[in-house]
């Protein structure tokens, strides 16, 4: 595969149902699995295929995203000829439907003019799976097809593999065609095209609500989850940082969970999953919860089924309970006490 | 200058194959670390390291320095390893020497001060404050002190100081000492006078070329102003197994000096891409020190655990430990012991507290297994 996909990201993607863990970021930036952020997954699939020039299209508050991804060092991407590119939006646009808006590809044409690449790999950024995409380019090239859909479960993954020349005619042709994206291609009934499905069987979740957020974070702890997720040859890269290793003081009492680096842990955690640099205090307990990176629990806290966002502080005693179906979600860099119980 | 030639002999099986300042430390870092960490966290933007015992691990470690932002477009970090000139090859022979043969690197930045250092130790320096002292003094060395434990001065080399902090002697491993302030083989010069009396101690063909044995007792004997820098704080020399364990040890006490959670002075490190550990419904983790890519299904007491450790069902790993990854099977009991990168202890091993600190071999396992057999 080498030399020969572009990889095209679109972060673009809004979901409502995720607002909460939105609001100071894009969806690809939403932090999963103690050290990782969902576009992790798809860019380490990516460079994991060998794929040297990788395009993100970001719209709006995509600070975050920007500070995570910096050169593309950490994912080998920092590179003298291809490498990371970012395009965000430079007009305006309405409401889409699907993945790959012509009318933002079409702003940065010149990318896709200069590429040398052959095929042209179009994502979304907010699929948490261990693809091996070399299969996908294969079938596509076996079958001729102009248009390659990834399925998994009988559903689509919204991402398509297409040569580079047929993306370019697509976006050129978007006016008279009326087409926005590559699922108006994909869904028109009067297309001309050849269109194929591959089907992924390997583990995949989609994350578009706070639901399916907390489902496939907890599903994590299920080891063969974990295993297919994270595998040594097949690494998902991250933006490192420089913790120190996680610290279980006495009193700490952890069971079923997954820990990132930095943290100080001193009370209990069960069926949860903690991000870097996570305190927990002393007597407090935490459960089928996720931490978000830097907060803080105070001591004697009782937490279950919440989702934590960044640098959140916790006052010593507070209690709050939510539930598997409708986690508590607490919004980034704000301070909840004990009086603010419910 | 940093010099990380160590052999760290005392070490064992875990020099046999890199330099003593590679040897991993803490759940993440190797000794270096915390001195490279200390001049980058000091402002100092160029640093020679100089290497010359099992330098492969070392060098491709230090790489172009990124991990401590040492990658420069202006000094930066340069691995200075012995070189071969027209005639021969010339290894270091003295701490000394490493630094006269380098004197080409150290005139391409002409600087004001050379401050040079052991890649041996842990600790948490500013060095600037030194160089502040040092000019403040206006000393033509000025030499880092720690108060040590009287009973142990005879262990160290002493200095001897007036009411000024002047150093007026210096003596190696004193039988009878007369002051508890030891070298940390921490020095800053002014560099014509690094480079005056390294030219001399060159010419003297007597010398062993080594800093403590004989450029400063010159200097000294010159009347030239050697100061002490009194330092307050963790640090520790962890030349043998022994100490290793205890250093890591001390990372678990809630007082200890060496607190890695320091933001305003982080110790960096190459960071391996590891996902987060993972610990088991059946597992107990208790007062210890763990790095990501850790898979534990057993009981952690007391332990530090480095990247990539897995720990099987039943197992019990006590006040131990685990250089990255290692392999730890099921049913395993381990007290009081240094488990060296990559091992694999298979299932049911059993290694009890004895005396000393074991540092586990793969001899060692052999034996175990031969026992088992056996019974």
């Amino acid at each position: 595969m080498n030399k020969r996909v572009l990889g095209v990201i679109d972060a673009t993607t809004y979901h409502e149902g995720l607002k909460e863990l939105m609001i100071h970021r894009s969806l690809a930036a939403i932090p999963f699995a103690g050290r990782y952020r969902l576009i992790d997954f798809v860019l380490s699939n990516m460079v994991n295929a060998n794929i040297e020039s990788v395009a993100i299209f970001p719209k709006f508050q995509y600070r975050s995203l920007m500070d995570h991804l910096g050169s593309g060092k950490d994912w080998d991407l920092n590179r003298k000829r291809d490498g990371l590119f970012f395009f965000p939006s430079s007009i305006i646009e309405g409401i889409r439907r699907g993945i790959g808006s012509f009318s933002h590809f079409a702003a940065n044409m010149d990318y896709f003019q200069r590429s040398k690449q052959e095929y042209a790999l179009i994502t979304n950024c907010f699929t948490v799976s261990n693809m091996d995409f070399k299969p996908v380019l294969d079938k596509h090239i076996q079958t001729g097809c102009d248009i390659t859909e990834i399925y998994h479960l009988g559903k689509s993954m919204q991402m398509y593999l297409v040569k580079t020349a047929f993306l370019i005619d697509l976006i050129q042709t978007r006016e008279k065609t009326g087409y926005t994206c590559m699922s108006d291609v994909v869904t028109d009934i009067y297309h001309t095209y050849r269109i194929c499905r591959y089907d992924y069987h390997g583990y995949a979740a989609m994350i578009d609500s706070i639901e399916s957020y907390f489902a496939a974070s907890m599903e994590l702890l299920t080891p063969e989850v974990w295993n297919k997720l994270f595998q040594k040859d097949h690494p998902i890269f991250t933006k490192v940082k420089d913790e120190p290793p996680t610290r279980y003081l006495r009193g700490a009492s952890v069971h079923h969970s997954i820990i990132a680096n930095g943290c100080q842990i001193e009370g209990v955690v069960e069926n949860s999953i903690i991000s870097r640099a996570v305190k927990i205090g002393r007597g407090a307990v935490v459960k089928n919860s996720i931490i978000m990176q830097k907060s803080q629990i105070g001591d004697h806290c009782v937490l279950d089924s919440v989702i934590i966002d960044k640098d959140v502080r916790i006052e010593t005693g507070t209690v709050m309970t939510g539930s598997r179906t409708s986690p508590y979600v607490i919004r980034k860099g704000t301070g909840q006490g004990a009086l603010m119980n419910i | 200058m940093l010099l990380a030639g160590g052999k760290g002999s005392r070490l064992h099986s875990l020099t046999k194959n890199l330099a003593k300042p590679a040897v991993p430390f803490g759940g993440k870092y190797r000794i270096i670390d915390f001195t490279l960490s200390n001049c980058t966290n000091s402002g100092i933007d160029t640093v020679g390291v100089l290497t010359q015992y099992q330098p492969l691990v070392l060098n491709s470690y230090i790489g172009i320095g990124s991990a401590w932002d040492l990658d420069r477009r202006n000094g930066g970090v340069t691995v200075l390893p012995p070189y071969s000139e027209s005639s021969e090859v010339k290894w270091y022979n003295g701490t000394a020497s490493a630094i006269y043969q380098n004197l080409n690197f150290i005139m391409q930045y002409d600087p004001e001060y050379v401050l040079v250092l052991s890649g041996d130790h842990i600790y948490k320096m500013d060095y600037e404050r030194m160089l502040e002292y040092h000019f403040k003094k206006q000393a033509d060395v000025s030499i880092s002190v720690i108060e040590v434990p009287w009973e142990e001065a005879n262990r160290f080399g002493i200095m001897n100081t007036d009411a000024e902090m002047r150093i007026t002697d210096f003596v190696e491993k004193p039988e009878a000492p007369k002051n508890n302030l030891a070298s940390m083989g921490i020095y800053i010069f002014n560099w014509p006078v690094l480079k005056e009396y390294l030219e001399k101690d060159n010419g003297d063909s007597t010398s062993s070329h080594d800093f403590g044995k004989d450029v400063i007792p010159m200097l000294l004997k010159e009347n030239r102003k050697l100061v002490a820098y009194p330092f307050k704080g963790y640090w520790k020399d962890v030349g043998t197994v022994q100490s290793l364990w205890e250093a890591n040890m001390d990372l678990l006490d809630e007082k200890c000096e060496l607190n890695l959670f320091d933001y305003d002075w982080r110790i960096y490190s190459v960071n391996p891409n590891h996902p987060p550990q993972y610990i088991s419904p059946i597992a107990k983790v208790e007062e210890s020190l763990i790095n990501e890519g850790c898979i534990i299904e057993g009981d952690i007491e007391r332990s530090v655990l480095f990247q990539g450790v897995t720990v099987g069902k039943g197992s019990i790993i006590r006040e131990t430990v685990v250089m990255p990854n290692a392999q730890i099977g099921q049913n395993v009991f381990i007290e009081n012991a240094i488990i060296p990168t990559n091992m694999v202890v298979p299932d049911g091993t059993v290694v009890r507290k004895s005396d000393e600190i074991i540092l586990l071999t793969d001899e060692m396992l052999e034996e175990i297994m031969q026992i088992k057999r056996i019974v």
